[in-house]
């Protein structure tokens, strides 16, 4: 009795060690949201809620902030990168599960995944020292005389070329983000059953027609829900952008434009805020972001489970 | 009376990943407009002989034909064939219904639209006319633009089946169609490929013994990648020559 | 031109425009670790791996300071972050296996691995930083961790669950305790699955920047005092990438070059030991 009462105590403290541990979730994302609350509250209090967000102000000296800055900058380096990235990396998904021969399918997901454990810090010095100067010697100028001459789009190229500056940032951003989304295309693709892609070879569809008609429809909600998470990423990233945005307080209306991100303001600023409220904004700013991150990522996770358990069936 | 040839298959041997000998000198005509049943136990080699006629393993790397499959006076097993050609005019049913993640008038009419057709009406009524062919019409007359998933299994069979009809194909293969369905859909299923071969075609993959002698005119017993005996599904099931078909048929197989 | 023409020609064009997408993909792939080695390799010196920084602007010294804060600031976080990893996802993969609960926190731990780790930066500042009065190596342990956990415990719930149920059955059969069927049964079973996670988890945070900006901060000086500013190598690329010194831009790609090779090697022997374990 007495050893079958010591494995019970025994037992019952295992479980509730792991139930603990388990929580340590919660604690995070509850502590964050709290401390960034409770943190933006002076912020919140001195210059509205909704005031804050529209606010272009950014002046630490008269210690009036606003957010609407850092926010179109966020998405606008976002939306850019989204732009380049998605296409291109549903482009190496179908490469890799339809064109590519077996023998490469293997080395060039590998590759991918690899592109993808490459830490952002070094996406952003490589930024700055390798493709900032090419940006503003050679691909800026070229678009400024194509693009650039074109009527409406004319207004997205002004400025001078220096390669410090949105559609840089959104490069780099771009190329941080295509293996995330390429992999799980990839893999949302894979669930498209073979026998499924074989009647419609069966019916004389070309490799591109079933791709086009049977993998892409099978697989959007997968593709999408990676498209998701890729921007909810997107938005958080700080190291890839800091280095070339330019940490300027102003709404963009060129692409050659510098401007700054929420995440890249932190960079800059956070260590430097010499008044409770410039902190104070600042931490306003980090709630904003992590209400719009989590809220992407938590979709992306929906779509994501529901894809794999339309097709798990 | 003397039949039509529609394929005929001369000494046709089939490798898997280089060395995995599958089919093993198969040599048999297949009649026109009568259905052929390949038999046998698991592994075989007759649904591999069955994915030879649409060149099915040309999907997949590592494969390799020796031998002849005519048609037309062609072997469609040369490089030069066009896939793509003789694969809609050559339909296939799967084991398990494969609708298309579209409505069920867009299932009918992919095929078709493959081939060209844009014109609506005459869309509409291949759409309807397949679907008759098929026994479903009345069946989903009302739905056309639900979703094909939301048909039960034995209907997404004839859905499948429709679609394959409404290229107007000269030959169906039928890859054990029933395997995944319940009696009744299954018994439609069987009277389906009795009507429709007055038209097409079939040649049939199927390991349910009763089915092949319901349903076929002439029957292939394989074994081991060899087609032990060929001839009049009567003949195999009733007074077969070879030793291993008897006790295959009579169920005293090893 | 017949219609199959077309439509033949119009796959050909599709393929390879995705063919060209991956080699643009392996394109960059090859550009940044190329750039990084060519400029990493020829600022590699013997010296900085022993030496310390001298005073800015001036040539010479070394990243032995970064390079032993950053090991220790991982090696901390991992300390923490494994086992609240570990044990968190074995009560999801046993305890609470196929429960509601258990669902809702991998969904939102998954959710968590992806959240700006700059915000967890901020997250420990208020903590940590503020109430005590400076910045730490603590600190930073700690925000590394909050991204290690996580990670961890996905992976370990995994590995758990793919233990097949029968493997449990038959050591209750014996009379074993539940704690003692994980702990010598279940665990051992997952064990290389465990491990590719932990290692995967520290490629994941020995990269980090962001989070290191405002927990352990930086500092010029070696140090082995968890309880000070402790200098790691990625802020120190931060501030030396954004300085105005040739030297400091050299060392810079130095250190990127040692990052990424510490990282790659592990997410390779991460895949690798993986591998191994499911060919088995």
């Amino acid at each position: 009795m007495a050893t079958s009462n010591k494995k019970n105590v025994l037992d019952l403290s295992f479980s509730l060690i792991t139930a603990v541990a388990s929580l340590s979730i919660i604690f995070i994302i509850v502590g964050i949201f709290w401390i960034l609350v409770r943190e933006s509250a002076p912020a919140i209090h001195k210059f509205g809620f909704i005031d804050f967000l529209i606010s272009t102000e950014w002046n630490p000296v008269k210690e009036l902030f606003g957010a609407a800055a850092n926010i179109s900058g966020t998405f606008m380096t976002t939306a850019l990168a989204l732009l380049f990235a998605v296409p291109t990396a549903i482009g190496i998904a179908i490469f890799v599960t339809e064109v590519a021969p077996n023998f490469l399918k293997g080395p060039v997901g590998i590759a991918i995944e690899l592109l993808a454990a490459i830490p952002s810090i070094i996406y952003g010095m490589w930024g700055l020292f390798t493709l900032a100067p090419i940006m503003s010697r050679h691909i800026e100028p070229f678009l400024q005389k194509t693009l650039g001459k074109l009527p409406v789009l004319e207004v997205l190229f002004r400025g001078t070329p220096l390669g410090i500056d949105i559609l840089t940032a959104s490069v780099i951003l771009a190329i941080m983000i295509i293996p995330f989304t390429a992999s799980i295309a990839r893999d949302s693709f894979n669930l498209t059953p073979a026998v499924v892609k074989e009647s419609a070879y069966a019916l004389g569809a070309t490799q591109w027609e079933v791709v086009k008609n049977i993998v892409l429809p099978y697989s959007k909600l997968g593709v999408f829900g990676g498209i998701v998470l890729s921007l909810g990423r997107a938005l958080g990233e700080t190291m890839a952008v800091a280095f070339v945005l330019g940490n300027n307080h102003k709404i963009a209306t060129s692409f050659l434009d510098a401007a700054a991100t929420i995440t890249v303001t932190l960079a800059n600023e956070f260590t430097e805020a010499d008044s409770d409220i410039y902190l104070s904004s600042l931490y306003y700013l980090a709630l904003v972001l992590f209400v719009m991150s989590f809220i992407a990522l938590a979709i992306a996770k929906l779509m994501l489970i529901r894809a794999e358990r339309k097709y798990s069936r | 009376m003397t039949l039509d040839i529609e394929f005929s298959v001369k000494n046709l041997d089939f490798f898997y990943n280089g060395d995995n000998h599958a089919l093993k000198d198969v040599t048999l005509p297949i009649h026109r407009n009568q259905v052929t049943a390949l038999i046998g136990p698991s592994g075989c080699g007759k649904t591999t002989l069955l994915r030879c006629f649409n060149r099915m393993h040309d999907l997949y790397p590592r494969h390799r034909y020796e031998g002849e499959i005519i048609f037309e006076d062609r072997n469609i097993l040369a490089d030069d064939v066009d896939l793509i050609k003789l694969r809609s005019r050559i339909g296939m049913v799967f084991q398990k219904p494969t609708p298309f993640p579209m409505s069920i008038a867009e299932n009918i009419a992919y095929g078709l639209r493959l081939k060209g057709v844009r014109n609506k009406s005459e869309l509409t009524g291949r759409i309807e006319q397949a679907l008759k062919n098929a026994a479903l019409w009345e069946e989903v007359r009302d739905k056309m633009n639900a979703n094909a998933y939301d048909l039960s299994g034995g209907q997404q069979q004839r859905l499948v089946i429709a679609r394959a009809l409404a290229v107007e194909p000269e030959v169906l293969l039928f890859d054990e169609p029933t395997s995944a369905l319940d009696p009744i859909s299954t018994a439609k299923i069987e009277e389906l490929v009795v009507t429709l071969k007055k038209h097409i075609t079939i040649i049939i993959v199927t390991h349910n013994m009763q089915q092949a002698a319901r349903v076929s005119d002439m029957t292939g017993f394989m074994y081991l990648g060899e087609l032990i005996e060929f001839g009049s599904t009567e003949k195999i099931f009733t007074a077969p020559e070879k030793k291993q078909t008897d006790d295959y048929i009579t169920g005293r197989f090893g | 031109m017949d219609i199959e023409q077309k439509r033949k020609i119009e796959s050909i064009v599709a393929l390879v425009f995705s063919t060209l997408a991956a080699f643009a993909g392996l394109f960059w792939l090859v550009f940044i670790l190329g750039d990084v080695i060519v400029h990493g390799i020829g600022a590699l010196k013997l010296s900085l791996f022993f030496n310390d920084p001298v005073p800015a602007g001036m040539a010479g010294g070394g990243l032995r300071h970064a390079m032993v804060g950053q090991l220790m600031t991982t090696f901390f976080a991992t300390l923490i972050g494994v086992p609240v990893g570990v044990l968190g996802g074995t009560f999801l993969a046993e305890y609470a296996r196929r429960t509601k609960y258990a669902r809702v926190i991998s969904v939102l731990a998954d959710i968590i691995v992806s959240v700006p780790s700059i915000v967890i930066g901020t997250f420990i500042y208020a903590i940590m930083v503020r109430p005590l009065g400076h910045f730490s190596g603590w600190a930073g342990s700690v925000a590394l961790s909050l991204i290690m956990i996580p990670v961890v415990l996905r992976t370990t719930e995994d590995m758990l669950s793919m233990v097949p149920w029968t493997l449990r059955e038959a050591a209750f059969a014996l009379g074993a305790p539940y704690y003692k069927v994980i702990i010598q049964v279940v665990y051992r079973g997952a064990a290389t699955g465990i491990l590719t996670g932990i290692l995967l988890s520290i490629a994941r945070v020995a990269g980090e920047t962001a989070p290191l900006m405002f927990t352990s901060f930086n500092n010029n000086f070696f140090s082995w005092d968890m309880s000070r500013p402790m200098a790691s190598l990625t802020v120190t690329i931060f501030q030396y990438a954004m300085g105005p010194y040739d030297d400091w831009h050299q060392q810079a790609w130095a250190a990127s070059f040692v990052i990424t090779v510490f990282i790659l090697i592990l997410t390779l022997l991460g895949r690798f030991v993986l591998k191994w374990r499911f060919k088995q």
